[in-house]
């Protein structure tokens, strides 16, 4: 919803991604300070917000999946997991330069992932969901009896030096710029899927799946294009991690992942990839309080206070999942479009 | 001879991967709840009953920790799921996963994730009939699982209070338009959910190893609890069966030949083929929206 006195003269201007010299002046000072972050000289940080820019490329891609499209997926991370594997066996087996891997682990995941979208022909729903979860388990068991020359077996695949263009992303930053610019053109990519013709289909189909079929929308083609764009976000999520570890192990990449990313979503809401940045963001922005907060109590006792930390920060998370489900279920976009009307009409009091 | 050893252990692992789905087929069966926690109750039902066994003896620490788990099951629902009630299936979903989540992190931080053995319940070793053996404790949770199975069968299919169930489980709006209370339902449904996901411990953990991966059961019972059809519970127990029957042949004789990939495969490769032929299941209603 625009204020009122916004009004475009053409389609072409309606159509746009920022509409109004607020919105791009308000991009801009966002892109300034994202490039100007490294600039700190805080490692820590730098390296918190990479993690999180990777979770969000996931977490987006869920939100194709399951929000716009509505199929429950428990299986993100094993797609994560494949394009993490995928990269960085290309990379270190075959050489293939950092971007064309990126590329290939994102169809890599994508094509795996049709093969559990098949069941969607014949079922909907959380049935599915069951089948993600068969996704997640037999990733490990497969990759472990692969050739370990493939996908370095139970020892999993270490990256020595990554290289892109001649430079190298052995330093934060780095890594970080590469990390910023295939988020925001990931995000592009979501938020552009919504508005299209196959993101309109996406979100019939979840809002009445017989009712879309009828309209025209061939179901069984959606679901599984919905699973392999999800998919395909994550597989370029985990190209990204395997060449920021540099060290790819099937431990990576568990079930409790596929939750966590499940319920950043929900946290953030489901409706928008907006609901993917701050469900992400949110998390993160939790789990480093409970990091912190855990640091400083259990300073006395540093042998315990791991799994502590990790205990905590579980039981915070799956209380706000509860939480926001209970009380906003549009999660937190809904509360930052509230704020953002709030805004435009001030001083006036709610719209 | 080895074959039928074979069976009767594949058999009799398969009745406590029945017991387990059996729980988690109560819940939806009785609130219509898709449960993404069900190996969170399990453990938090074996850290119960642990916990009380280390002041009383055996059997009084079941009796007071059955209890105690219904009284656990009714605190799930009061403060998750009650306010859930007429949200989409979907809302009612994702906050299972963060009981999952919540779940396993309050039974890390209480009980601590080290590895702790579980005392014996029931009685370890094996019954000889000729040259096979039975082991004991899996036959004891046999019989268990199979009486609790008519049991429940009895309660849902004769019973009044099992039928109102039932209408829950078809439909909320239209269970609550013919005056079934929608609420008692779902807190008839955790409490025996939980109850169920803490006898399924006792089999299970008994003279095993009690650790926070214990939870992972939930996610062989989710196949085994779809093969046999989300709201059957004879269904539970056979698929149970099935699944446990195939893992034991698979491991003994395909595992050789795939360094133990096949035996941990079969339960979902059985899951994705039947949900690709038969979507309810074996004895499911038919009442599943497909395409």
């Amino acid at each position: 919803m625009l204020p009122s006195g916004i009004f475009f003269r053409s389609h072409a201007a309606e159509l746009r991604y920022f509409r109004t010299v607020p919105q791009r002046i308000a991009i801009v000072l966002l892109l300034l300070v994202i490039a100007a972050l490294p600039a700190l000289g805080n490692d820590y940080l730098t390296g918190i917000l990479t993690t999180a820019a990777i979770t969000i490329i996931a977490v987006a891609g869920l939100q194709i999946t399951t929000g716009m499209a509505g199929l429950l997926n428990l299986g993100q991370s094993a797609f994560v997991g494949v394009g993490a594997f995928t990269a960085a066996s290309l990379y270190t087996n075959y050489g293939v330069p950092v971007p064309i891997c990126l590329v290939m682990a994102g169809l890599m995941a994508g094509s795996v992932s049709i093969l559990f979208s098949l069941p969607a022909m014949r079922i909907k729903g959380l049935y599915l969901a069951l089948t993600t979860i068969a996704a997640q388990v037999m990733l490990p068991i497969v990759v472990l009896r692969l050739p370990s020359s493939w996908f370095g077996g139970s020892a999993g695949i270490g990256i020595d030096d990554v290289r892109i263009f001649g430079g190298s992303l052995s330093s934060p930053s780095s890594m970080y710029y590469l990390t910023m610019i295939v988020m925001a053109l990931m995000l592009a990519l979501a938020f552009n899927l919504g508005r299209s013709r196959t993101g309109r289909a996406f979100r019939a189909m979840r809002d009445n799946d017989i009712a879309s079929s009828v309209m025209g929308v061939n179901l069984a083609l959606h679901k599984v294009l919905a699973f392999f764009a999800g998919a395909m976000f994550a597989g370029v999520a985990g190209g990204l991690y395997a060449f920021y570890i540099r060290y790819v192990t099937i431990d990576q990449f568990t079930l409790w992942l596929s939750v966590w990313y499940v319920g950043m979503l929900i946290v953030g809401g489901l409706g928008s990839p907006l609901g993917a940045i701050l469900g992400t963001l949110a998390i993160t922005a939790l789990q480093e309080l409970v990091r912190a907060g855990g640091n400083l109590a259990l300073g006395s006792m540093p042998q315990a206070s791991g799994g502590v930390i990790f205990a905590a920060t579980n039981v915070l998370l799956g209380a706000a999942i509860i939480f926001v489900l209970i009380v906003e279920p549009l999660g937190l976009t809904r509360r930052w479009n509230v704020l953002k009307s709030a805004y435009r009409i001030w001083p006036y009091p709610r719209a | 001879m080895n074959f039928i050893q074979v069976l009767i252990d594949g058999l009799l692992t398969g009745l406590v991967y029945g017991l387990v789905a059996l729980a988690f087929v109560v819940i939806f069966r009785a609130s219509r709840i898709v449960n993404l926690a069900q190996g969170q109750l399990v453990l938090v039902g074996a850290f119960i009953v642990m916990s009380l066994l280390q002041w009383l003896p055996a059997l009084a620490a079941v009796a007071i920790g059955l209890p105690l788990a219904v009284l656990a099951g009714l605190a799930v629902e009061k403060a998750v799921f009650r306010p859930l009630i007429g949200q989409p299936v979907f809302s009612v979903v994702m906050a299972s996963i963060g009981l999952l989540i919540l779940l396993q992190g309050l039974v890390q931080m209480v009980w601590g994730a080290q590895t702790r053995p579980f005392p014996e319940l029931f009685p370890e070793g094996a019954f000889r009939i000729d040259e096979l053996l039975i082991n004991k404790k899996l036959l004891f949770g046999g019989v268990i699982t199979l009486t609790l199975v008519e049991v429940l069968q009895w309660l849902f299919m004769r019973t009044r209070v099992g039928l109102r169930l039932a209408a829950v489980a078809e439909d909320h709006m239209i269970a609550l338009s013919l005056g079934v209370s929608v609420r008692r339902a779902t807190q008839v449904a955790w409490a025996l959910g939980v109850l169920l996901s803490t006898i399924a411990a006792l089999v299970l953990m008994s003279g095993n190893v009690l650790s926070l991966q214990a939870s992972e059961i939930g996610l062989r019972a989710l196949p085994v609890a779809l093969l046999g059809g989300l709201e059957s519970l004879r269904g539970a127990a056979l698929a149970g069966v099935i699944v446990g029957v195939g893992e034991a042949i698979a491991s003994r004789y395909l595992d050789p030949y795939s360094a133990g990939a096949a035996s941990q495969l079969f339960p979902y490769l059985v899951m994705i083929l039947v949900l690709l032929i038969r979507p309810q299941g074996l004895f499911g209603w038919k009442t599943i929206e497909r395409l």
